[in-house]
């Protein structure tokens, strides 16, 4: 079976194709090793890191950004987007906090990626001057 | 006045030889069946101005879906069993300038509007021009409306609250020869009660409005051109109504009347809406580009009213400084379609336009590629300094027309509590406050005749604007945000309006809970972002002012919400392939 | 917040915008020495980047993928530490000329209206999206018809899902991110729809979030009108050809009840043109030197209101140019001496900075983009006869903004007018 796919490692962009003749996935249409890399990563098991949201209760902050710590199987994404849907955040959090450890077993932790407290950043300049 | 056989003739010799020419009430009725609208508009003209009260156009075109109007998807009894003394059909700036004039008597009086908020239909899209009383034919009641309108527009303003500028009008001349047309130019002036004619130059005419086109050929400026904004003026009449005791009915339309034989002729007894029937002693027929639909419910029909588009391109504020009055040209012959020009208008933006062409539909308020090549190629050229790249957004409206282009305001000569004020198209915006006068008048008789009408002790004439802060110096501006501290918070920044602003809108007496009824009042969104950054904004405002969920915050009404749902919680991603290879299958080539 | 008596009524430096270019302007001010504060409209500081909760920023500047709001909040720390005041909720009613720099008059809900006065400016105010009107999109006006911008804030920061079956136009890159946002959180996207020939956005978000998902990419066509009165029921498709002409006759009705527009984005200069400042027609800000300083002295400019920026970190490191110069500019009173110009000569599209103080700084950085999709390209910096420099690039895409660094080193005297122009090399 053949697939098409475009190269991202750099900004030419070739357009790869692989070919499953035997057992061997072979790639072609790559101007480097990279590309190879790229090509029999992708087609055998892409991995994606996923950033979405999630509900807090807080009133000033409904949505919470969050992401993997890293990248998941891509045919995880909507499993992993199905419990990300469930959470809902009652604890202040700063970004890089822990969300949720090792989403679905990859071993790979959710984070927060923003404030709980959005206006948090405004306050700065009182904390430097200790209130 | 011609006779029918003169008539029927007229159309045999035009090729409409399938079409009847009938005559009932007075008015001409044709009926039949053409392959064009364009047939069916020529047949219209051709049966008008023959001396009878109207032109009824029945005709049908083949292939083309009838009309029909859009009626609210909301339904209730809220008015079930209700009475009013008078009930004006029909939110535009007629309807409500003619329910302000009823509260000057101790009567209850209904405006009913099938849209969700005054204004929606050529009211609220038009250029906002107060005309001096040129173009219309002397004599007509366009021209006396317009004279009488224009004249009234001062203090109507000043009563109501609403901004209004003089800037004058300036009409040029394409040709030289144009200058011939002086003395009949000076004549019609006179004859229309037009004042202050003043002739220019070709250099005249460069030094008032240094941005003109090079070739113009000088022309003439006429100082009793206005400029108003049309829904703000709406909003006014209807909101000073409302103070003054009158009762306005959004999302409420007439789909009948029940009707009792008298000895005068026929006489409404019931008026059948979507929120239940009630009993009025006079209605008021002010429903603009339904109004023949109107009429025939109430069984006198005289005349058919035709759409006529007209598109309009808004420019962005930081060009308004190139230009300075409204600019016409004079064009002969002038016909029926005279479209605009380029019009500064109060908020301060530019006005490229109106377009006029003759459409079948007329709720159709959409946009074509071919307005905009129209505008750039015949009105935005009139000021030379003006560039398609500085338009920020278009939209149209639909004129009212009768087949013999003139206004009717009378009683209705068959059904004795029935007052037609139809087919106001131009000048109707500047005749408003003169229409409103004489259907006030027209409707203390009516109403005299079967009750004691007393005149209303409390009416207050006028209505006290809520405070524009972009329009005030910053030391006043301080003053408002110390009492008020959400006068201080910007919304939309495009306009510079404050969360205060878009509240007090929301809470005032004709408050509409939707995006563009916050729009109309107070302008957020119609900056050169269109909204881009206060719509998320305003959908939460709103939901917190009407006191309702997101969901149901809309654009303009039920059908036009903004949000489906939040997210989060359970999303159903049944339908939602996620291939575990990476790439894309070669497509097949077999 | 900071309360009246506490913020000073003058300032080194003030800079307009609290996103990636005008906090990394502030720090970089303050870390010159100046007094320095910051002015935001918003009730939350960050600028876009709050919105962006998409990763891959911050690959340059911290060698890290982060978020949108992560980035920000980095440097909102780095603000913080160094006593930056930034106000919030504060909107710049005017900006005028005065005899020791510049006056801002500004609103905000506690002071009401203030005024505050600055020997420096640095305006950063970002961009905004261009609308469906204005790319011809015709019809009426239903609601459904969103910006990416404003369906980001809506999803991303309220939580609220305003489509469920979306077409959209453009695939620029907030285009692309917002196709995957949509269908993570369970809309439908019909199809991302390009007038142009080649997608607008980055490769890897055409393989990320469309590709990804299924979604189709449909370039050379474009949407010309919407349907829907109340509500968007669906939009015409057409064909174009090369000069974006529609083709008569492949006219496509779509059902949606969304339509997402990512149509490009203008830099936010309005207030700056108040003040005469005259723009670039093509980048769309105000022409400026190697300190990213306007044609008005102790006015600075940077970021997306400098030009339309495809990565984060060019946008604080124009920031950081901007923020550096406004303190020495400040503290210094540095004088421009003779401007030489930046020229955008064959197959460019636009160079960064427009002007060149001759008498100043001579390690530049250029920004610049290439009118057209480029192989093997080989630009060249061309001063009078000489060629000053040759880069070469395998290719060069206009979605894809490149930067070049010129050496002291680089230049001869006399110094003239640089141009920049790209020779196709043929294989």
């Amino acid at each position: 079976m053949k697939r098409r796919l475009t190269c991202i490692e750099c900004p030419i962009g070739c357009s790869l194709e692989t070919q499953n003749i035997t057992q061997e996935l072979t790639v072609s249409g790559n101007q480097c090793a990279r590309g190879e890399r790229y090509a029999l990563k992708e087609v055998r098991n892409p991995f994606r890191s996923l950033t979405t949201t999630v509900a807090t209760v807080f009133a000033n902050c409904p949505r919470l950004p969050v992401r993997t710590k890293g990248e998941i199987p891509r045919k995880d994404l909507f499993v992993a987007m199905e419990l990300i849907n469930s959470i809902i955040i009652e604890h202040p959090l700063l970004p890089g906090d822990l969300v949720l450890k090792d989403l679905l077993g990859t071993g790979v932790d959710l984070i927060a990626t923003g404030p709980t407290d959005p206006v948090y950043a405004f306050n700065g300049y009182e904390r430097s001057h200790g209130r | 006045m011609h006779s029918l056989k003169k008539i029927r003739k007229l159309f045999d010799r035009a090729g409409f030889k399938e079409i009847e020419v009938a005559e009932k009430h007075k008015a001409i009725f044709l009926s039949g069946n053409v392959d064009h609208w364009d047939r069916y508009l020529e047949a219209g003209y051709l049966a008008a101005g023959k001396g009878y009260r109207g032109v009824v156009n029945d005709i049908q075109v083949r292939g083309l879906i009838p009309d029909s109007f859009t009626v609210p998807s909301h339904s209730d009894k809220s008015l079930e069993g209700r009475h009013f003394h008078a009930a004006v059909v029909g939110g535009g700036v007629i309807g409500a300038a003619i329910t302000r004039e009823l509260t000057r008597w101790q009567i209850d009086v209904a405006l009913l509007e099938k849209e969700n908020d005054l204004s929606r239909h050529a009211s609220g899209r038009n250029n906002g021009i107060i005309h001096p009383a040129f173009a219309a034919p002397p004599g007509s009641l366009k021209a006396r409306y317009n004279t009488l309108g224009n004249r009234m527009f001062t203090q109507e303003a000043q009563e109501l609250g609403v901004p209004l500028a003089w800037p004058g009008l300036l009409v040029v001349f394409p040709s030289r020869m144009m200058h011939m047309l002086m003395p009949l130019i000076r004549r019609r002036a006179r004859q229309n009660g037009v004042r202050g004619v003043e002739y220019l130059t070709p250099e005249q005419v460069r030094a008032r409005e240094p941005n003109i086109y090079n070739k113009q050929q000088g022309g003439f400026f006429l100082p009793e051109g206005g400029i108003v904004s049309p829904y703000k003026l709406t909003m006014a009449y209807g909101e000073n109504a409302i103070s003054n005791g009158a009762q306005v009915f959004l999302q409420t339309a007439v789909i009948g009347f029940d009707l009792i034989k008298n000895q005068g002729g026929n006489r409404i007894v019931r008026v059948n809406t979507n929120r239940g029937s009630f009993t009025a002693d006079l209605v008021i027929n002010a429903a603009g580009i339904w109004a023949d639909q109107l009429a025939e419910m109430a069984g006198d029909r005289f005349y058919t009213i035709h759409p006529r588009r007209g598109a309009i391109a808004i420019l962005d504020k930081k060009v308004t400084h190139l230009l300075k009055y409204n600019i016409g040209q004079l064009l002969i012959p002038a016909g029926k379609s005279k479209g605009g020009g380029v019009t500064p208008t109060i908020d301060g933006n530019i006005l490229l336009g109106p377009t006029a062409e003759e459409i079948p539909h007329r709720e159709d308020f959409a946009t074509r590629t071919e307005d905009l090549a129209y505008i750039y190629q015949h009105q935005m050229f009139l000021n030379k300094a003006l560039r398609s790249d500085q338009v920020i957004t278009y939209f149209s409206g639909n004129r009212a027309c009768t087949f013999d282009e003139e206004f009717v305001i009378e009683p209705s000569s068959y059904v004795e509590n029935f007052i037609h004020v139809a087919g106001i198209q131009s000048p109707g915006l500047t005749a408003a406050p003169a229409i409103a006068r004489e259907v006030g008048r027209l409707a203390a008789e009516i109403l005299k005749k079967t009750m004691a009408l007393l005149p209303n002790a409390h009416f207050n004439p006028c209505r006290k604007p809520l405070p524009v802060m972009s329009a005030l110096s910053f030391e006043e501006r301080s003053r408002l945000i110390k009492e008020n501290p959400a006068y201080g918070k910007i919304v939309c920044r495009c306009e510079t309006v404050s969360e205060g602003e878009i509240t007090d809108s929301l809470r005032s007496p004709l408050g509409v809970a939707s995006l563009d009824g916050v729009k109309q009042r107070v302008r957020t969104g119609m900056g050169r972002c269109q909204g881009g950054f206060c719509t998320p904004r305003l959908v939460d405002i709103v939901a917190r002012e009407a006191g309702i969920n997101i969901e149901k915050v809309s654009k303009s009404g039920p059908g036009s919400e903004l949000v489906f749902k939040k997210t989060k919680g359970l999303v159903d991603y049944s339908s939602v392939k996620i291939l575990s290879e990476g790439g894309k299958e070669e497509e097949s080539h077999d | 917040m900071i309360s009246l008596d506490t913020l000073n009524e003058k300032w080194e430096v003030i800079v307009i915008g609290s996103g990636p270019a005008g906090l990394a302007a502030a720090v970089a001010a303050a870390e010159s020495g100046a007094e320095v504060c910051i002015i935001e409209r918003e009730e939350r500081p960050g600028g876009i980047l709050k919105q962006c909760i998409h990763d891959g920023f911050g690959l340059l500047r911290f060698q890290e993928k982060l978020s949108g709001p992560e980035y920000a909040y980095r440097y909102l720390e780095m603000a913080a530490n160094r006593r930056i005041p930034i106000l919030g909720n504060t909107f710049v009613l005017k900006i005028q000329r005065e005899d020791t720099g510049f006056g801002l008059t500004l609103q905000e809900s506690g002071r009401g209206v203030f005024k505050l006065q600055a020997k420096a400016v640095v305006y950063a105010a970002g961009c905004r999206e261009r609308t469906s009107r204005q790319v011809y999109v015709h019809g009426d006006r239903p609601s459904g018809i969103f910006t990416a911008g404003t369906l980001q804030y809506m999803i991303n920061i309220q939580g609220y899902m305003p489509a469920k079956k979306c077409v959209i136009l453009g695939s620029g890159d907030i285009g692309l991110i917002m196709a995957r946002r949509l269908v993570l959180e369970g809309a439908e996207v019909e199809g991302v729809y390009e007038i142009k020939p080649e997608p607008s956005g980055l490769t890897r978000n055409v393989v990320q979030c469309l590709d990804d998902f299924g979604t189709p990419l449909h370039l050379s066509t474009t949407v010309t009108e919407i349907h829907g009165q109340k509500r968007v029921t669906g939009v015409t498709v057409c064909k174009v050809d090369n000069d974006a002409v529609p083709f008569r006759g492949t006219e496509k009705y779509i059902p949606c009840d969304t339509l997402v527009l990512s149509v490009g984005l203008i830099p936010e200069n309005d207030l700056l043109e108040t003040l005469g400042l005259g723009l670039d027609p093509t980048t769309g800000g105000p022409p400026v030197d190697q300190y990213n300083m306007t044609a008005l002295e102790g006015l600075f400019v940077c970021g997306n209101a400098l030009h339309v920026n495809d990565l984060v970190d060019y946008v604080s490191e124009s920031g950081v140019l901007a923020g550096q110069a406004a303190a020495d500019y400040a503290r210094y009173g540095r004088k421009r001496s003779r401007c030489l110009q930046i020229i955008p000569g064959s197959g460019i599209r636009y160079v960064v900075p427009q002007l060149w103080d001759s008498a100043g700084e001579r390690n530049l950085i250029l920004y610049f983009r290439s009118s057209q999709t480029v192989f093997q390209a080989v630009l060249e910096v061309i001063s009078g006869d000489r060629v000053l420099r040759t880069e070469k690039y395998p290719v060069l895409r206009p979605p894809e903004m490149q930067r070049l660094e010129l050496k002291a080193e680089d230049f001869s005297e006399p110094l003239q007018d640089l141009e920049f122009r790209i020779r196709e090399v043929k294989i």
